[in-house]
C-alpha cells in the first residue's frame, strides 16, 4: 500500500510538472513526437510493403519458355516432368498466341512490336505454380537445373529472384529507417534530459529541503522519472494520433502513387501501436534517468 | 545523544570552519550553540545532521557514527530529527499542510494518518487554523511555527535550529524559544544556533560557546559565578557574541 500512495504520489507530482512548465514540456514531447511519428511512418511503409511481397512470393511462377517447333509430345513430357515435386500447385500450358495477346493486352503502347512477324514472336512456355511454404531450396534449384537441361526448354524465368532482390533492398530500406530513427530517438531522450534537468534545478531549492527532512533519492526522483516517463508517452501517444489522421484523412486524397498505395495498404497492428508508445516512454524514462543520475539533483 | 569527538571540518584552500571540538549534549537536554558570524555553528549543526562531513573525528548522534554514515542511509537519520532554519525553507507552493505532511507521506502513511499527524502537529504550534494557507500567506512567525510543526511532525528524538529567530521580531522570537522549550518539556533534545545574548541569558540553559571554529566554553549562564565547571564561559560567551 506504501508502493502505491508513493506511485500516486509520483503520478500527482508529475503531472503537476508538466502542467505548471508546460510551454517546454510540449517541446520534450514534440521532439519525440516527431522521431516516433518518422519511425511510425517508416514502420507503415515497410510493413505495408512486406505484405506486398510477401504476397507477390505466394504469387510466384516459375515460367518454363519452350523452344520454338517442339512436338507436342516433347511438350507433354515436360509438363509431366514439371508436376512432379510435391510444391507444384498446377502448370498451365500458354501457347505463342496467348502470349502475344497478353503481351498486347499488358503493354497496349507498345503492341505494335508484336504485329507483322510471319510467325509468332513470343514463345509457348509453361506457366508452373507452387506452394512456398512447402519449398525445399536446394532439391527446388535441383530440380530447376534439372528442367533447364531439358532440350524442350529454351529458357526459365524463376519469380523468386525478383522477389528476393526486392526483399533484400526492403531490409536495407528498413535498416537505413530503424537508424534514423535510433537517431532521432536519441535526440529526444536527450532533449528530455535537459527538461527534466532543468526542472529539477527549478526545484533545486524544494528538493534540499525534501532531503533535509528524510526524503530517499527514490522518493525526491520519482516524480521526475515519471514525468519522463509521462512525456515519452504523450510523445507516442502524438505520433501514433497524427499517423493516424495522415492515414484516415490525408491518405484518401494523396495522389495514387506507388509509395501511397503501398502506405494506404493496412494501419500499424496493435502490437505494433503499443510498440511506438513503448519506444516513447523508454525514451522519456531514460532521459529522466539520464538526466538526474548526477548526485547534485 | 548527541557526541562531538576532537571534531574538525576543513574546507579545500585551508579554511577551517571547526577546530577540534569534542562535546556532549546528553538525551533530553536544552542546549545553545552561539557565537558570532563565521564562528562554525551552522557548520556544527549541518555536521549533525549530516550535510556536511567532518574533515576529523567522530559523530555519534542517537548511536548513529554519523561521520561512517553510508549515503543511502542518511535519509533514515534525518527522520530522527528536527532541523529549523533562519528562512524557514518551506516549499512555497505546497499549502501548510503539505510542508507539514510531506514527511508523513515520505513515510507511507495513509492519508487519514498524515492529516492527523500534520493537524495534531499545526495544533500544537497553534496553528491548526491555517491547513490550507500557502507559506507565502503568513508572517514571518507563522511561517516559522510551520517550519517547526514540520520538523515535530514525526516526533524526533533531537530537534536543531539554526538562529530560528534570526528573521523575527522580539515577541515572536520569545514565541518561538516557549515552543522550544515546551518541546524540550516533552523529552526532545533541543540544539539551538542563536547569537541572541538576551534569550541565552534569560531562559538559562547550557551555552556551547564556538569562536573562529574553536569551542571558547562550554556551561550554563545562571550558575557561571558558583561552578567551577562554568569557569569562563560568560566571558567566552561575551567575546564569542562581542558583547
Amino acid at each position: 500500500m506504501a508502493l502505491h500512495r508513493a506511485l500516486s504520489y509520483f503520478v500527482r507530482e508529475a503531472a503537476l510538472n508538466l502542467a505548471r512548465s508546460w510551454k517546454i514540456s510540449l517541446i520534450a514531447v514534440s521532439t519525440i513526437g516527431v522521431s516516433l511519428f518518422i519511425g511510425g511512418a517508416l514502420l507503415l511503409l515497410t510493413s505495408n510493403l512486406e505484405r506486398l511481397v510477401s504476397d507477390w512470393r505466394n504469387q510466384a511462377k516459375v515460367i518454363v519458355y519452350l523452344r520454338a517447333g517442339m512436338p507436342a509430345r516433347a511438350e507433354g513430357e515436360l509438363a509431366a516432368l514439371l508436376r512432379q515435386p510435391a510444391w507444384v500447385t498446377g502448370v498451365e500450358p500458354v501457347s505463342a498466341a496467348e502470349a502475344r495477346r497478353r503481351f498486347e493486352r499488358y503493354f497496349p503502347s507498345v503492341a505494335d512490336l508484336v504485329h507483322g512477324w510471319g510467325e509468332e514472336p513470343l514463345p509457348a512456355s509453361l506457366e508452373v505454380a507452387f506452394d512456398p511454404g512447402r519449398v525445399d531450396g536446394a532439391a527446388f534449384d535441383t530440380w530447376l537445373q534439372r528442367v533447364r537441361a531439358q532440350p524442350a526448354v529454351g529458357m526459365v524465368d524463376d519469380d523468386r529472384d525478383w522477389v528476393r532482390q526486392l526483399q533484400s533492398a526492403l531490409q536495407v530500406v528498413g535498416a537505413l529507417g530503424l537508424a534514423l530513427v535510433a537517431v532521432l530517438l536519441v535526440a529526444a531522450t536527450f532533449t528530455i534530459a535537459s527538461v527534466i534537468r532543468l526542472t529539477a534545478y527549478l526545484y533545486r531549492d524544494e528538493i534540499g529541503i525534501m532531503r533535509l527532512v528524510g526524503a530517499t533519492e527514490l522518493f525526491i526522483r520519482g516524480p521526475f522519472y515519471v514525468e519522463g516517463l509521462l512525456q515519452g508517452v504523450l510523445g507516442g501517444g502524438m505520433a501514433l494520433a497524427t499517423l493516424y489522421f495522415g492515414y484516415v484523412v490525408l491518405m484518401p486524397h494523396a495522389p495514387r502513387t506507388w509509395l501511397a498505395g503501398a502506405l494506404a495498404g493496412a494501419f500499424l497492428p496493435a502490437r505494433d501501436q503499443v510498440l511506438l508508445v513503448a519506444l516513447g516512454a523508454t525514451a522519456g524514462l531514460v532521459g529522466a534517468v539520464v538526466s538526474l543520475r548526477r548526485e547534485d539533483v | 545523544m548527541i557526541h562531538f569527538y576532537r571534531v574538525s571540518k576543513h574546507y579545500p584552500g585551508g579554511h577551517r570552519a571547526l577546530d577540534d571540538i569534542s562535546f556532549q549534549v546528553e538525551r533530553g537536554e536544552f542546549a545553545f550553540l552561539t557565537g558570532p558570524s563565521g564562528a562554525g555553528k551552522t557548520t556544527l549543526l549541518r555536521l549533525i545532521f549530516r550535510q556536511e562531513v567532518p574533515t576529523s573525528g567522530q559523530i555519534l548522534v542517537n548511536g548513529r557514527n554519523v561521520a561512517s554514515l553510508p549515503r543511502r542511509k542518511v535519509p533514515f537519520l534525518r527522520r530522527t530529527m528536527g532541523v529549523v532554519f533562519q528562512d524557514f525553507r518551506l516549499i512555497p507552493r505546497k499549502t501548510v499542510f503539505e510542508n507539514v505532511s510531506y514527511l508523513p507521506r515520505v513515510l507511507g502513511f495513509d492519508g487519514q494518518r498524515q492529516k492527523r499527524l500534520a493537524y495534531e502537529t499545526l495544533r500544537r504550534v497553534g496553528l491548526a487554523h491555517r491547513l490550507k494557507a500557502f507559506p507565502l500567506e503568513l508572517s514571518g512567525g507563522e511561517q516559522q511555527r510551520v517550519a517547526i510543526a514540520r520538523a515535530l511532525v514525526n516526533q524526533p528524538e533531537i530537534l536543531v535550529a539554526d538562529e530560528p529567530t534570526g528573521n523575527l521580531d522580539p515577541e515572536m522570537a520569545r514565541e518561538i524559544f516557549e515552543l522550544f522549550l515546551e518541546i524540550n518539556r516533552r523529552g526532545t533534545t533541543v540544539l539551538v544556533a542563536t547569537h541572541d545574548t538576551r534569550v541565552i541569558e534569560r531562559l538559562n540553559r547550557r551555552v556551547l560557546a564556538l569562536r573562529a571554529g574553536r569551542m571558547l566554553g562550554d556551561g550554563d549562564t545562571a550558575s557561571s559565578d558558583s561552578s567551577a565547571q562554568l569557569a569562563g564561559v560568560e566571558p567566552a560567551l561575551s567575546e564569542a557574541v562581542g558583547g
